[in-house]
């Protein structure tokens, strides 16, 4: 054989092994995003809102993978997320704003705290299950809520807890934005993996035993205690990560932001994107936070401001006054369409694709492959003949 | 008249004993058991019922029962109001397996649609009373129907999806109705009226008067009927069989021959109908907002969780129970009452997982 062939052969070869490395697409998606955030610094104009849906989406990619563990491999379905997130936004902001911590130690503390918090949140899922468990669950961030309202000297009460500065070993720094942006998408990597080897670990797959069938699962000697335990553990521990990051990125924490309907919006993420794979939260993330902040929120149909629609009314003399004011109307709302887009998006996808939207890129994938091979078999009939 | 200092000290002398000798019974001598007997529920049951009443008589020493009676009198519309909405969300619960989070959106839009009812109907020159009566009809009727489009269009089409799925199939529902709100009824404020604006109703109580305002009295009237035609449809007609059948096994009811299609779905048009009442009643004269009903929604999950879904009797116990709660901790802390009430119902659903009411469910496995 020629060397030089055998050589391309052993490149090619290598380079799918790195392709089909399950990191990889992990590492691209960070990469993706450290590189627009390269070059948006080094002047390529790249409007600053749109910058902020990332950020902002990563971070709840972040909660979101902790809370798959939590559905969909430990089954246990709980709506006290955001009163965790919120825990975390404040601890950043009260022990940096009045204690001077360092950013290292708040999150050595928060773990440790998420980990006592998702004890405690285990251990009453040993008694009370299934729905009920996301009632009390729903119960507990009522109260926490109430905590962020009403502790006015820790959380700043309902005006919100400002934090412009953080501390690096003592000294107070003004970290700039994009500084937050790399520190998250990299630190969204490593959730990733992390996730990634608790999911295809004996842990993942003794959850997975229990989400099915607990019985079943006990009889095979899995302890329901441990795997539930350490559910909550993982799912506070990101929870409080993503909260830590959400503060350092928006530097401003209030307790309206960490109702109820961030919960919801979680739950409707990890479940319009596939509870059971990593790919399918950051779908469903960007599907429910990233759509509607980076595309929908930016849509501007008002005629003064958008040329195009200008000139599609410059077509139509006789009706331009009726158009304008539609125009005009359809922009007032705008901001109600997509919520109704939204919620006919999360119907649609729970009743016909209960696996999650990943379940169709997945299905659309396996069409095309399959209709490309077909296509090259045919092509090659065609050129070389029927094989016999 | 308040104590704060000596309420602190027995309310933490009562919670922590109770808790205390709560576990350590449960631990020491029912766990030890093969299974919880109705006997050991029974007694756990008058040991949290206990409880529960020397919280009133701590109130009573605190305010008297006098301030006990009047801030009950004062609560009389939101738990009317609750557990009318706890109703239907129960009714769904049982039927369909799963938390309505659109309840409380579907009773909006009934009210809403009650109050453009009402202004188009000024001009016929009928009374208050009957107006407002006319446009909680009105209101009724179109949370029924809607509560019967979704479970036509939605409901009944994923019926093999999980719990959580259905869930979140009503979290869709709550967004897109919340956002056809504004579109339909436009941005404008609306308000529906009261039931009637008479003088306060005054009661005796030893030498003084609780007084009661008319609509809340009426709202009481209102609610005490819905839910006894209710309850008696439930044990004494067809459909109640039915509902009671579908709900212990919707598989089996339906080889039995129970038409479990049509009995999920008026259920949800019930619940629909019971949804729009409670929000007429709970807006009380005030401006309509979309987001009116979600603190009933909340407080109407945990009375669920409280009284126990798998009875019809407990969560509206508990929706009694819950807004009387927090009224009497007010006293206590203004800030901290809901917080406190919160904690309370955690520490009692612990004690019992199934709620003060429910029963165990056999499952095999």
């Amino acid at each position: 054989m020629d060397p030089r062939l055998r050589l391309r052969d052993q490149r090619k070869h290598q380079f799918q092994q790195i392709v089909h490395h399950p990191y990889f697409g992990f590492v691209l998606l960070g990469g993706l995003m450290l590189f627009v955030q390269l070059i948006q610094s080094l002047g390529v104009a790249i409007p600053v809102s749109i910058m902020r849906a990332f950020g902002l989406t990563m971070i709840y990619i972040v909660i979101g993978l902790g809370f798959a563990i939590l559905l969909g491999y430990a089954g246990l379905a709980s709506l006290g997320t955001a009163g965790f997130v919120g825990i975390g936004t404040y601890a950043l902001g009260y022990l940096t704003n009045a204690r001077g911590f360092s950013v290292g130690m708040v999150v050595f503390y928060s773990v440790l705290g998420a980990i006592i918090l998702g004890v405690v949140v285990g251990f009453i899922s040993l008694r009370i299950e299934g729905m009920y468990l996301a009632i009390i669950t729903l119960g507990l961030s009522e109260i926490l809520n109430e905590i962020f309202k009403n502790a006015v000297t820790i959380t700043n009460g309902t005006n919100g807890l400002l934090m412009p500065q953080l501390v690096f070993f003592g000294t107070y720094y003004t970290v700039s934005n994009e500084t937050v942006f790399a520190a998250i998408a990299v630190v969204l990597v490593l959730m990733m993996f992390f996730t990634f080897n608790i999911i295809k670990s004996p842990t993942g797959r003794a959850m997975l035993a229990m989400k099915n069938s607990e019985s079943a699962a006990q009889a095979m000697g899995v302890s329901v205690l441990k795997y539930r335990l350490l559910a909550f553990i993982i799912a506070t521990v990101f929870a409080l990560v993503g909260g830590i990051l959400y503060m350092s990125y928006i530097r401003y924490t209030i307790p309206t932001t960490w109702s109820l309907a961030f919960s919801l919006n979680l739950l409707a993420a990890v479940i319009v994107g596939g509870s059971r794979s990593i790919w399918g939260i950051v779908l469903g993330s960007f599907m429910i936070f990233g759509l509607d902040l980076a595309v929908f929120q930016r849509i501007i149909v008002t005629p003064d401001r958008n040329a195009a629609i200008a000139a599609f009314i410059e077509r139509f003399p006789e009706h331009q006054e009726a158009l304008r004011t539609f125009f005009v109307n359809l922009q007032q709302s705008l901001p109600v369409i997509t919520y109704i887009l939204n919620g006919l998006l999360i119907i649609l996808v729970v009743m016909f694709y209960p696996g999650g939207l990943y379940q169709l890129v997945l299905t659309i994938k396996t069409k095309l492959v399959t209709a490309w091979k077909n296509a090259v078999r045919k092509w090659k009939v065609r050129r070389y003949g029927q094989e016999v | 008249m308040f104590d704060t200092e000596l309420f602190w000290r027995q309310f933490f002398l009562v919670l922590i004993a109770s808790l205390g000798v709560f576990f350590l019974i449960d631990l020491l001598w029912l766990r030890k058991r093969p299974k919880r007997t109705e006997k050991q529920n029974r007694w756990i049951n008058i040991l949290i019922g206990l409880w529960i009443l020397s919280l009133f008589w701590m109130f009573s020493g605190l305010i008297t029962w006098y301030g006990v009676v009047i801030t009950i009198a004062d609560k009389i519309l939101s738990f009317s109001s609750l557990a009318l909405a706890t109703t239907g969300i129960v009714l769904i619960f049982k039927t369909s397996i799963t938390t309505n989070f659109a309840q409380g959106i579907v009773a909006t839009f009934g009210v809403f649609f009650a109050s453009v009812v009402i202004t188009r109907a000024a001009a016929w020159g009928w009374s208050g009373w009957q107006l407002a009566m006319f446009g909680m009809v009105c209101g009724a009727i179109v949370s029924f129907l809607m509560g019967l489009a979704i479970d036509v269009f939605i409901i009944r089409k994923s019926k093999y999806i999980t719990s959580v799925g259905k869930q979140m199939i009503t979290m869709g529902l709550v967004l897109v109705v919340s956002g056809l709100i504004p579109v339909i009824y436009g941005i404008p404020t609306l308000s529906v009226p009261r039931l009637s604006y008479g003088d306060p109703i005054l009661i005796p109580f030893g030498e003084n008067m609780v007084s009661i305002t008319p609509h809340a009295m009426w709202a009481l009237v209102i609610t005490v009927v819905l839910l006894g035609l209710l309850f008696s449809a439930l044990r004494f007609t067809k459909w109640g069989l039915g509902v009671r059948a579908t709900a212990s096994n919707e598989i089996v009811a339906g080889m039995m021959g129970v038409n479990t299609r049509l009995i999920t779905a008026l259920s949800w048009a019930i619940a629909g109908a019971l949804g729009g009442i409670s929000a007429y009643l709970l807006a009380e004269g005030g401006s309509l907002s979309v987001g009116m009903m979600t603190a009933t929604q909340v407080n109407g999950f945990l009375s669920g969780i409280l009284g126990g879904f798998s009875s019809f009797l407990g969560p509206i116990v508990g929706a009694v129970l819950i807004p009387v709660l927090s009224a009497l901790f007010f006293y206590v802390s203004s800030l901290w009452s809901n917080a406190l009430v919160y904690g309370i119902i955690l520490l009692i659903v612990l004690a019992k997982p199934l709620g003060l009411f429910g029963k165990k469910i056999a499952k095999k496995v």
